[in-house]
């Protein structure tokens, strides 16, 4: 073979490759023939469509096998998630008081979270429920009813509501006083603390910070979130369901420095310290508050 | 013009005093002078300036010349004065690469580069990443680190592979320092030959080694076998006497490395070391130039596949992915990321550990594989020329046929005879072992009682040697017979006589007459006769039994075979009676008016395992063309009798005889044997050579030298074949450096032949070069069966990673979890499928065309199977997500969301959120599943690579149990590492269906093949 590279030159190469890619005698295109080519093209047409079909058949049959309600599994969600609101790149609240624009997003992305919290909202939407209990709403006969929410007053979160004339509102963020949202990802039938009553608790990650972040305020108040907003039946059925969220003020804390703050849900039956997953029964975010 | 002709010359021309029989008669038939100046002629022009003068120069000149004397020899200190100047007389051991070299070789060759660009690319990768701050950078690390590991210990292991046969050659070559008897300051010295300096005055006896170029000035029944520089079997007659002009030519000088034969001779060394004759040639052989071994090319090609088919698609998605608004470093680590996927990490590993797992076996079977590659260029052998001598036949003279009572009678001339089965019942036959026994002058070396008849050693010339050990078989006891019939006179052969003759005593205390014995020529004895016995009875000689032997001895030297005749003659008891006195030298006794007994032919016969060996090259459609340095006749009939020649094709000449024309008038395309000449060949353009080459599929090249062996080679090259070329002497080494695979023979070979060759022959048999060929093709079946397995599974893999791309769905399958697969699952059922037995049609194909059977080419490349194992994988992927929230419709698009580590509350089809661990842990779950998915077809890839065209049905299934076994402890390993709940059972059942779907495919793709083979 070397041999033979070494004879050809650079024009036979080029002949050679014109004559791969049309040769008049044979004609011949690439290497096959016009109905070669065809029988190549109707075997993959045929073989692809097969398989399209055949994707698309097991897919239909598993999606089929699939319950649109409930997930059969949900072996990752023994733990739900703690988020904050408003959310921003990296869990990272950074804003300077003089500074509108530097905080004017907050306010915008606070203000479009709560609307559905409104008490008006609310009212006409859900159902006032028992506090203290689980609202269980099983399936008696018909499988998947409908459930209905419980209420989540806007009015709830006090100072944090936000519920103020709409153009001065700023969440406490124009006064250097804000508000963040602390909300419990969405499990479905989930039942956190064994029937006792849940809260959730926010400090500095680090004791010896405490005093530079000041006191914190929460609401509702001690961070208790009731029962009733349990369990979860998902989407389908739980329509209106209405997240509960805890406000958390701070109201003193200290500016131009960095504050680590760390809120858990304290839940009987309920771990917050997986080492793998941040934010498995508890979130941690980082607050600066600029002045100039 | 010159360079042309000494490659072309040095036609074997076996002297003219080949001792005798039917050779001798073709000799005085037609004396060739050109014939004898032949020889040598090939060397004569390049090396014949080292020779000087020296065999022109009467002894006093040479003295004078090298300042020695012949009855004193050099002294002491004018030696060691030389020594300095000239340096030892050994033969500087070919430039051997260093040890590190081979080893770094190993490093980088074929797909070793692949590997390499794979684990560079890692690291680039790797270092985007991290400088990105990306979340799992160290993936590329890892991946990076364990190719280059994979990369470092394949090369270990090759490297350690090649140093062990290596090693066995070696052990080869150390022998017993020479030693030389030279005269020195007036007295015979016994030294290693290595301090033997020019000038030296040496004696050599016979069974001596020649220590270096010598000038003969005294010769007494000089024999020397020159078969190690020319390939000559016959010995030569060496002598002081100056006969040719050429220094090659002449009888006084004798070469370094040749052997004494028989007889004395003193001489004076004219060369040492390098400067000799065959220190010449062994430099010369560096000139030629190595072919690349067939698997090297195919390596490569594959490289360039692989390559080829990795950057088009990295590219392609690069583009894609551009388009698609991805950030421009995104899309640089997507290329990387499917240049690097498409790396067969695996494959490496696998090809060398095959590799050298079959060089093992051939190493049982008696080949011993110098360099790894060589296994597999050995299967794809299209043409093997072989030497006759020893590879074909048993290297020794054995009795094949005898003639007496007007009769032929065959001899059994197998290895292990230990009978011989014609009828010995005639008093004729006992008159002829009588001759057979006492003129004879061979001995067994004593101590050798034990030992089969046929493995002795014995002290004579072959011809003798035949005889001694037939009439052992036959009669027992030979010498013991010999000592009864004490031996009074004797003649011993010469060339001009032609006949041997010996007076012995009879052993019957009643019968005092003497018995003159005599054998030699056929014909030049029969001159001698009168009368012929028959049936026991002494019978006048008439013209119509003369005619009887004549046809005899036409068919026995027809048949290639050495001829002698036997007489005899009970000496009158009055006329001699038991005192008296022979003189040999006044020959006072009869040599004429004998009685004719019998003939007896000899040939050196085939070794009984070679016609099954050629029958089984010939329907694996090699062709076997036999390279000798003997006459024609005895050419053809050995390669008749081992079916190189089959017995109904007819050569041009044969045809001519069959129909009384002349040969010219023949046409040539009619026959399909050829036995060439030397002579022809000489003369012949490279064209006529082609023409030869194509038209005839049997083929016999005679009386070649070794040097043309290389134009030989050469030209079936130009066929495109690959050739396959055996030989042993030290001529023999440029063209098996040049053959495609060279064959070294570990017996006979030289040195030069084994260093030169890729292959050694531990016991010089033909047949063990076929279960080469087998082991060789099963070899290159074997490893297309890894290949196509590895490569299926390849692209498999690179699917999702295509799709991750395209659709944003979150990543199917990780790189870790790939190299699990590669490195991990799939090691075991690759090199099992190297272990697995030839398929039954494995030496009934024709060898591949090593320009379009390639290891790997267009059709294995596109393999359908690897859509359906990918759709099978994505199933399950699918399922797996859909069961735990995330059904199909929602994951599409989310890559970016999914892998955002703020966003802690992702939302899944049914409502729930999801933590970024949540999710990174369902995506490990993900990885899992789509591993078991793709291992599940890779036991319906495993058992649809088995075989290239049987149905699985017809082969067995001991590995697939191995695999499953094998994967579920990879299984629970990959789970531990990734601590991620085991796949759920089910998952396990998902892709099940599909495999049965690409088992069912397959077979009845194979059942096509088998139907319509031929069509694509």
């Amino acid at each position: 073979m070397a041999r033979d590279k070494e004879k050809r030159s650079c024009g036979q190469i080029w002949a050679e490759w014109k004559a791969f890619v049309w040769d008049p005698r044979t004609r011949q295109f690439l290497g096959r023939t016009g109905s070669s080519w065809g029988l190549i093209l109707l075997f993959y047409l045929v073989f692809y469509g097969f398989l399209t079909g055949l994707f698309a058949l097991t897919m239909w049959v598993m999606l089929q096998s699939v319950d649109p309600h409930v997930p059969k599994y949900q072996d990752q969600l023994l733990t739900p998630g703690m988020m904050i609101r408003p959310c921003a790149e990296g869990l990272d609240v950074t804003f300077n008081v003089s500074h509108s624009q530097t905080w004017l997003h907050y306010v915008r992305a606070l203000h479009q979270f709560l609307e559905p919290y409104n008490d008006s909202v609310q009212a006409s939407r859900n159902a006032a429920c028992a506090p203290g209990r689980y609202n269980e709403q099983p399936d008696d006969a018909v499988p998947n009813v409908p459930k209905r929410a419980c209420r989540f007053n806007r009015s709830a979160l006090g100072p944090c509501a936000g519920l103020g004339p709409p153009h001065t509102e700023t969440y406490g963020y124009g006064s250097g006083q804000p508000c963040v949202l602390v909300k419990i990802n969405r499990v479905i039938n989930f039942f956190p603390g064994r029937n006792k009553s849940i809260n959730v608790v926010c400090a500095a990650k680090r004791e010896e910070d405490a005093a530079l972040l000041g006191p914190l305020q929460l609401f509702p108040p001690n961070g208790s979130i009731d029962l009733m907003y349990f369990p979860y039946y998902g989407k389908r059925v739980h329509v209106n369901y209405t997240q509960p969220v805890v406000a958390v003020l701070f109201a003193n804390a200290t500016a131009n420095v960095e504050h680590h703050v760390e809120c858990r849900l304290r839940a009987d039956g309920l771990r917050s310290d997986d080492e793998r997953d941040k934010f498995a029964g508890r979130v941690a975010f980082r607050l600066r508050i600029n002045r100039d | 013009m010159q360079v042309v002709c000494c490659l072309f010359m040095a036609v074997g021309c076996h002297t003219g005093n080949c001792i005798h029989g039917s050779r001798s008669r073709q000799f005085e038939h037609s004396p060739d002078p050109e014939i004898k100046m032949s020889t040598f002629c090939s060397l004569s022009f390049s090396l014949s300036f080292g020779i000087q003068d020296d065999h022109r120069l009467s002894t006093s000149e040479l003295e004078r010349k090298y300042g020695t004397s012949i009855s004193e020899g050099l002294s002491s200190a004018k030696a060691a004065e030389i020594l300095v100047r000239d340096g030892p007389n050994l033969l500087t051991p070919p430039k051997a690469t260093p040890e590190i070299v081979k080893f770094l070789k190993q490093m980088i060759g074929g797909f070793s580069i692949l590997l390499w660009i794979g684990v560079v690319f890692s690291w680039i990768s790797f270092g985007i990443q991290l400088a990105q701050g990306a979340e799992s950078p160290f993936d590329n690390l890892y991946l990076g680190v364990v190719l280059a590991l994979v990369v470092i210990l394949t090369g270990i292991f090759a490297y350690y592979q090649e140093a062990k046969s290596t090693n066995i050659m070696a052990s080869f070559s150390k022998m017993i320092p020479q030693q030389a008897l030279v005269i020195r300051d007036g007295e015979k010295k016994e030294l290693p030959a290595d301090q033997l300096v020019v000038g030296d005055v040496v004696e050599i006896k016979g069974g001596d080694k020649i220590p270096a170029d010598i000038r003969l000035i005294f010769a007494q029944g000089c024999k020397v076998d020159n078969s190690s520089l020319t390939g000559e079997s016959e010995p030569q007659s060496r002598s002081c006497d100056f006969t040719h002009e050429n220094p090659l030519e002449t009888r006084n000088i004798a070469f370094y490395s040749t052997t004494c034969v028989e007889g004395t001779a003193t001489g004076i060394v004219i060369n040492t070391g390098d400067r000799t004759i065959i220190g010449r040639i062994a430099s010369l052989t560096s000139g030629v130039g190595n072919e690349k071994t067939p698997i090297a090319i195919e390596i490569e090609h594959f490289v360039y596949l692989v390559a080829g088919v990795a950057v088009s698609i990295g590219v392609l998605f690069f583009i894609i992915s551009v388009s698609m608004r991805y950030k421009i470093l995104d899309s640089i680590i997507f290329l990387i990321g499917i240049i690097v996927a498409n790396v067969p990490e695996g494959l490496l590993a696998t090809v060398t550990v095959s590799l050298s797992l079959t060089a093992k076996r051939m190493a049982k079977k008696n080949c011993l594989v110098k360099n790894l590659e060589a296994v597999e260029t050995l299967g794809s052998t299209s043409i093997i020329c072989s030497d006759k001598t020893g590879t074909l036949t048993q290297n020794r003279m054995t009795v094949a046929h005898l003639w007496f009572d007007n009769q032929i009678y065959s001899a059994d001339t197998s290895e292990d005879q230990t009978t011989q089965p014609f009828d010995q019942s005639s008093p004729s036959w006992t008159a002829l072992s009588k001759i057979v026994t006492l003129c004879n002058r061979a001995e067994f070396r004593p101590g050798q009682e034990n030992l089969p008849i046929m493995k002795r050693v014995v002290v004579g010339d072959a011809s003798e040697t035949a005889l001694l050990k037939f009439a052992e078989v036959i009669l027992g006891d030979v010498m013991n017979i010999r000592a009864q019939k004490k031996k009074v006179a004797e003649i011993p052969f010469n060339s001009t006589n032609k006949f041997q003759l010996s007076i012995h005593e009879t052993d019957d205390p009643n019968d005092k007459r003497f018995l003159l014995v005599m054998k030699g020529a056929p014909e030049r004895i029969l001159e001698r006769c009168s009368t012929i016995m028959i049936n026991g009875k002494e019978e006048p000689l008439d013209s119509e039994k003369a005619e009887a032997f004549q046809t005899a001895y036409m068919e026995l030297g027809g048949m290639g075979e050495r001829v002698l005749g036997f007489c005899h003659l009970y000496l009158p008891e009055n006329e001699f009676p038991d005192t008296y006195l022979f003189d040999t030298d006044s020959m006072n006794f009869p040599t004429s008016n004998l009685c004719f007994v019998g003939l007896l032919s000899m040939i050196d016969p085939p070794r009984s395992t070679v016609p099954d060996a050629v029958s089984k090259c010939r329907s694996a459609g090699i062709k076997v063309i036999m390279v000798t340095g003997d006459h024609p006749i005895t050419a053809k009939a050995i390669a008749k009798s081992v079916g190189i020649i089959s017995a109904t094709s007819e050569t041009v000449e044969d045809i001519a005889k069959r129909l009384n024309i002349p040969v010219e008038q023949v046409n040539r395309r009619e026959a399909t044997a050829a036995v060439v000449n030397g002579m022809e060949l000489k003369d012949m353009s490279s064209q006529q050579l082609d023409e030869i080459l194509c038209n005839h599929s049997e083929i016999v090249f005679a009386r070649t030298s070794p040097q043309q062996k290389l134009i030989i080679v050469e030209g079936c090259q130009r066929q495109g074949a690959v050739v396959a070329v055996t030989g042993d002497g030290v001529n023999d080494s440029p063209a098996l450096k040049k053959a495609d695979i060279g064959i070294a023979m570990g017996i006979a070979g030289s040195d030069a032949a084994k260093n030169a060759a890729d292959m050694v022959l531990l016991d010089d048999n033909f047949a063990s070069i076929v279960t080469g060929v087998e082991e060789g093709r099963l070899i290159f079946d074997n490893l297309k069966k890894t290949i196509a397995y590895t490569l299926t599974k390849n692209i498999a893999e690179l699917c999702p990673f295509l799709i991750y791309i395209i659709t944003s769905i979150p990543l199917p399958i990780g790189t870790i979890t790939i190299l699990f697969i590669d490195l991990g699952t799939d090691i075991i059922p690759s090199v099992a499928l190297a272990y697995e037995k030839a398929e039954s049609d494995i030496m009934n194909r024709r060898p591949r065309n090593k320009r379009k059977d390639r290891l790997v080419n267009e059709q294995l490349a596109v393999y359908s199977y690897l859509q359906i194992g990918a759709l099978a994988s994505f199933v399950t992927y699918f399922t797996v997500y859909a069961e735990q929230g995330f059904l199909p419709s929602t994951l599409l698009g989310v890559r970016v969301n999914w892998e955002n580590n703020a966003i802690n509350d992702f939302e899944d089809s049914y409502g729930q959120e999801w933590t970024k661990y949540q999710r990174t842990y369902l995506q490990w779950t993900g990885y899992t599943a789509f591993f078991v998915s793709i291992t599940i077809q890779q036991v319906a890839d495993l058992i649809i690579r088995k075989t290239r065209r049987n149905s699985i049905f017809q082969q067995g299934h001991n590995t697939i149990r191995q695999y499953f076994l094998l994967n579920s402890v990879w299984n629970r390993l990959i789970q531990f590492i990734h601590s991620s709940p085991s796949a759920r059972f089910q998952y396990w059942f998902v892709a099940v269906p599909f495999a049965i779907l690409i088992w069912v495919y397959d077979e009845v793709r194979k059942l096509f093949i088998r139907r319509y083979p031929g069509s694509k």
